[in-house]
């Protein structure tokens, strides 16, 4: 791997595929479409390049919670679609929820008032 | 392999396509298209990276690396033909000879036997107070059926010997077979090849048995030429049709290889006979709690039969099957000594090879610290390194294997018969192959490892340099090679040291005179068949006539009858001297003789006289002792003229042995003879008294025959006196003395052969070593060799510099080796060797060999040396 971190890869990572599902909640897209969704949401998260997009889908899809089809794209060219399955759309709301109940204790602990 | 290319394609297409629609993204926006394009690359990032990432989260990263690994390993190999070639001859004959010694292991110690679980095999054994376990019990059949209702015993079976005439085309001829209860094929689990074997309903319940026979596979080979049709045929013995109802596999040899089973009948138990036990316990059941239940049996068959236990008291053992057979005592030692030195063999070839890898890698440091600035992390280098040296000996192994084939055959060849059971098999299986792998593996580990972590830490800058020499690296790295020398210089000096042990005890059994000239000697075994010679008479004239018919036959030098001293064992007896009280438990070998007998085995007659032929015939009570014997009289006493009582003479030794009226009075010795090696060539010498044939006369007579020429030539004719006189009596195996001396020598021959062979390659690897380490020290130190022969040395000066390192190295490795020995031999203690010290002799042996040795392999890298030129020495750049 990397010469990175290894800690802040892996938050990275957390947060990235977490990142990926959320987009994907909304519409299937493909590979460049995400990495632009992502990059309006998050600058930090990919400054280490589109490329670890990637890895990042392979994980997805080998943990079952994302599908890959081919369709064509916007300007007519072959590319390869990504969608939320239904293991991933629950994992999203799981982790969705961990992460309010997460940030409402930090907030609560953080302003005792 | 194609699935995986496809989906590694489809990724790359995919950030093609990626990378492509930002550029266009990016040339909308109003960028050039290279602009356009270098903006896109730069945003996507390193798209090897997320190449290799993709694949490793398939899991398949480390198979990639696995495959790069190895096509780097042996392109490496390929262009160092030199190194890789030395290295593999040092795998392939450590591996290799290793294999072997683990086949032999294998088939010998660890699974000898094709038999249902013979580790669950006891035999009992009948031990006098506070002694050792001499051997294995045996009990009359009688006993055997109190045993069998013992409930400590799941299965209880017994082996007996019946001596059988067969009578079929040909000579006939005398075979000893084997009686087995109705339940031992069940025991022993082993299926037959043909037909059935014995089963319980072939013994009836009265005892008496069925005429029904099991053949080995030899014999099957033999008598019946391997005839398929053969079940159903019948075989005379003793006269007797049998019905031949199976073969055995030729793997099965239950106390034959070439005989054959036959039913163990239970009836007419009154003329008993003796049978060996073995049993097997009921679950839950341990051995001492069938000791116990044995113990108090016997002390019940004791009360009844009291001659045949100890009188003082004894205590009961349940000997296991494995230990007693295989490869009792001498073979195991030998076997665990010499797998010890295989190891250390082994051991050597390691570190040779670990030796010529550090050279490799020195010249490779500059190719290592780039990949290490590159990036490269140092457990990838390391794994990298090692799976180098993991192939190189993977590759060794299978060679190994090759090399093994041939040196199995050699050391099979050599192996002492006698001491391997019969159904041992050495080959290399599955197990065997399983152990070359594993420490074809381990080796490669072992020698990889010091090369691999001292080379993955190379001081990058002074790498990387042009013109390096990398002074520091040098200097550590030819201390580590010169310790690996050491290393197998000192091993080498501990094979060597194993080997002249080895070949000085050979030496020294071979030098035991036995007291008698096995040369040129033949010896028959002749038996009469108790239905057709009744009579003492008739044995004693047909033996009288046989020996005067040989005599006459040119050639023969001298004949004569010697039951029991030829050369070796035959009957014991315990003896009364008269005038002296009586000695309990202390016995005499006795042999029956013929007059000639001294002349035949070239035995000197000490003091007295020798019998005459009329004393023999007439059966007269004189006899011979030797020497040892003559040491039973009261110190000062002149034994010549004295009596004693041979008490087997007095039992009843059942209806097959004959003897005259008036045999159990005491004889007149009238001779002392020297000492022979009657207990074998190792043990010590048993008194023994020998007395006129005439006096016994048991159904079998061993003739010894002494030719003027090569004995064997004089079989046929020896046979056919024999024939003159009766033809229908079966001639057993004829043996010259020498093969039977032979044997003896065996042992120690297959421990001499094969450690001088380790320690001989051992020695040629550690001397290889020895060489490779000086000459590329040379190398090393052209630079300053160039500068001490500018500075006015000579070549002479040149050549004690390099003398000095070799000594240096050797002198250390030889005294560390020779210390290693001493303390070893004391750790050991040497059973297996005659001579249980190590001398001068041998220490000044191993010092010269490895001296010389060493010495010439330093020759030539010191010649190369001295011859030097001293200018481009200076300008040589290491």
């Amino acid at each position: 791997m990397s010469t990175r971190d290894p800690e802040r890869l892996e938050v990275l990572q957390g947060t990235l595929d977490l990142l990926i599902l959320q987009i994907l909640a909304r519409a299937s897209l493909h590979g460049h479409a995400i990495a632009q969704a992502i990059e309006r949401q998050s600058d930090e998260v990919l400054r280490i390049g589109h490329g670890s997009l990637y890895p990042a889908l392979q994980r997805l899809l080998k943990h079952g919670l994302i599908a890959a089809e081919d369709g064509v794209s916007e300007n007519n060219r072959a590319a390869r679609f990504y969608k939320l399955t239904a293991k991933g759309r629950k994992k999203l709301s799981v982790e969705t929820s961990k992460w309010n109940k997460l940030s409402a204790a930090m907030v609560r602990i953080l302003n005792p008032a | 392999m194609n699935w995986f290319k496809r989906r590694d394609d489809r990724l790359r297409a995919e950030m093609e396509e990626h990378i492509d629609f930002e550029t266009q993204q990016n040339i909308d926006a109003g960028m050039s298209p290279t602009e356009a394009r270098r903006r896109a690359l730069e945003k996507f990032g390193n798209v090897t990276l997320a190449r290799e990432e993709s694949r490793d989260v398939w899991g398949l990263l480390w198979l990639d690396r696995l495959w790069q690994d190895l096509r780097y390993a042996i392109r490496g190999f390929f262009r160092n033909p030199g190194f890789t070639a030395v290295a593999l001859i040092s795998l392939v004959l450590g591996i290799g000879a290793s294999t072997a010694l683990f086949s032999v292991v294998y088939g010998v110690l660890i699974s000898p036997y094709p038999y249902a679980k013979p580790d669950e095999i006891w035999a009992p054994a009948v031990v006098p107070l506070k002694e050792k376990v001499q051997g294995w019990h045996s009990y009359p059949r009688r006993e055997l059926l109190e045993i069998q209702k013992l409930p400590a015993f799941s299965e209880v079976m017994a082996t007996g010997f019946e001596q059988s005439m067969i009578t079929s085309a040909g000579y006939p001829e005398s075979m000893l077979g084997i009686q087995l209860t109705a339940n031992a094929f069940h025991f022993i689990g082993v299926p037959p090849l043909l037909g059935r074997t014995i089963q319980p309903f072939d013994v009836h319940p009265g005892g008496e048995r069925e005429p029904v026979v099991v053949l080995s596979y030899g014999f099957w080979q033999t008598h019946f030429n391997g005839d398929p049709n053969v079940l159903g045929k019948k075989l005379d013995l003793n006269n007797l049709p049998f019905t031949v109802i199976g073969v055995m596999p030729s793997r099965f040899g239950w106390f034959t290889n070439e005989a054959f089973w036959l039913p163990m009948p239970m009836d007419k138990l009154d003329q008993d006979f003796d049978v060996n036990v073995i049993m097997r316990l009921k679950a839950g059941v341990t051995p001492q709690a069938a000791e116990q239940q044995l113990q108090a049996l016997n002390i019940q068959l004791a009360h009844a039969k009291p001659d045949h236990f100890p009188k003082t008291g004894f205590r009961t053992q349940l000997l296991n099957y494995m230990d007693i057979t295989v490869a009792s005592g001498d073979m195991k030692s030998s076997l665990q000594m010499l797998f010890a030195a295989v190891g250390f063999l082994l051991l050597i070839a390691c570190a040779n090879v670990a030796n010529l890898q550090l050279a490799r890698t020195t010249t490779r440091v500059r190719e290592i610290a780039v990949r290490l600035s590159i990036g490269a992390g140092r457990a990838r280098l390391i794994r990298q390194l090692l799976t180098e040296s993991v192939v190189l000996s993977l590759v060794g192994g299978g060679l190994g294997v090759c090399f093994a084939f041939g040196a199995i055959n050699l050391m099979v060849r050599l192996m002492p018969p006698d001491d391997v059971p019969n159904e041992a098999r050495i080959v290399i299986n599955g197990y065997v192959l399983l152990f070359t792998f594993v420490i074809s593996v381990l080796t490669g580990i072992l020698f990889g490892l010091a090369p691999a972590l001292r080379c993955s830490r190379p001081n990058l800058v002074e790498a990387l340099k042009d013109g390096t020499r990398g002074a520091g690296n040098a200097a550590r790295g030819q201390a580590t090679r010169s310790g690996l020398v050491v290393a197998e210089v000192a091993l080498s000096v501990i094979l060597l040291a194993g080997a002249s042990l080895a070949i000085r005890s050979f030496e020294t059994l071979l030098h035991i005179s036995p007291g008698f000239e096995p040369q040129r000697m033949l010896r028959v075994q002749v038996s009469l068949p108790p239905k057709q010679y009744p009579a003492l008479d008739q044995r004693d004239r047909f033996a009288d006539m046989v020996v005067a018919n040989i005599q006459r036959l040119p050639g023969v030098h001298s004949v004569a009858i010697g039951n029991g001293a030829m050369p070796y064992g035959g009957a014991s007896s315990t003896y009364s001297i008269e005038g002296q009280p009586k000695e309990e438990e202390k016995r005499v070998q006795i042999s029956l003789v013929s007059e000639d007998y001294l002349r035949a085995l070239g035995t000197p007659l000490k003091r007295g006289r020798r019998f005459t032929h009329s004393e023999v015939l007439h059966g007269e009570h004189i006899a011979w002792i030797n020497e040892t014997a003559a040491k039973l009289w009261a110190s000062g006493t002149d034994p010549i003229g004295k009596r004693i009582t041979l008490d087997i003479l007095k039992a009843d030794l059942g209806s097959q042995v004959l003897m005259p009226a008036g045999a159990a009075s005491p004889v007149t010795v009238i001779g002392v003879i020297a000492d022979t090696r009657n207990d074998g060539l190792r043990a010590a010498t048993s008194p023994a008294v020998y007395i006129p044939y005439t006096l016994v006369a048991p159904p079998v007579r061993e003739i010894a025959v002494r030719t003027f020429g090569d004995p064997s030539a004089l079989l046929n004719a020896v046979r056919n006196e024999i024939h003159n006189v009766d033809k229908d009596v079966p001639i057993g195996r004829a043996r010259t003395l020498e093969e039977i001396y032979g044997e003896e020598v065996a042992q120690p021959r297959f421990n001499m052969a094969l450690f001088s062979s380790f320690a001989g390659i051992g020695l040629a690897l550690a001397v290889a070593g020895v060489f490779s380490v000086i000459s590329y020290d040379v190398t090393q130190r052209m630079h300053e060799i160039g500068v001490r022969l500018a500075l006015g040395a000579s070549k002479a000066d040149v050549l004690a510099l390099v003398f000095r390192i070799v000594t240096r190295v050797v002198v250390l490795g030889l005294v560390i080796g020779l210390s290693a020995s001493a303390i070893l031999e004391r750790l050991v203690k040497f059973q297996v060797f005659a001579t249980a010290s190590f001398d001068w002799i041998s220490v000044a042996g191993v010092v010269v060999v490895l001296g010389v040795t060493t010495v010439i392999a330093a020759l030539i890298p010191a010649r190369r040396a001295a011859s030097f030129d001293p200018v481009s020495a200076l300008r040589h750049e290491a």
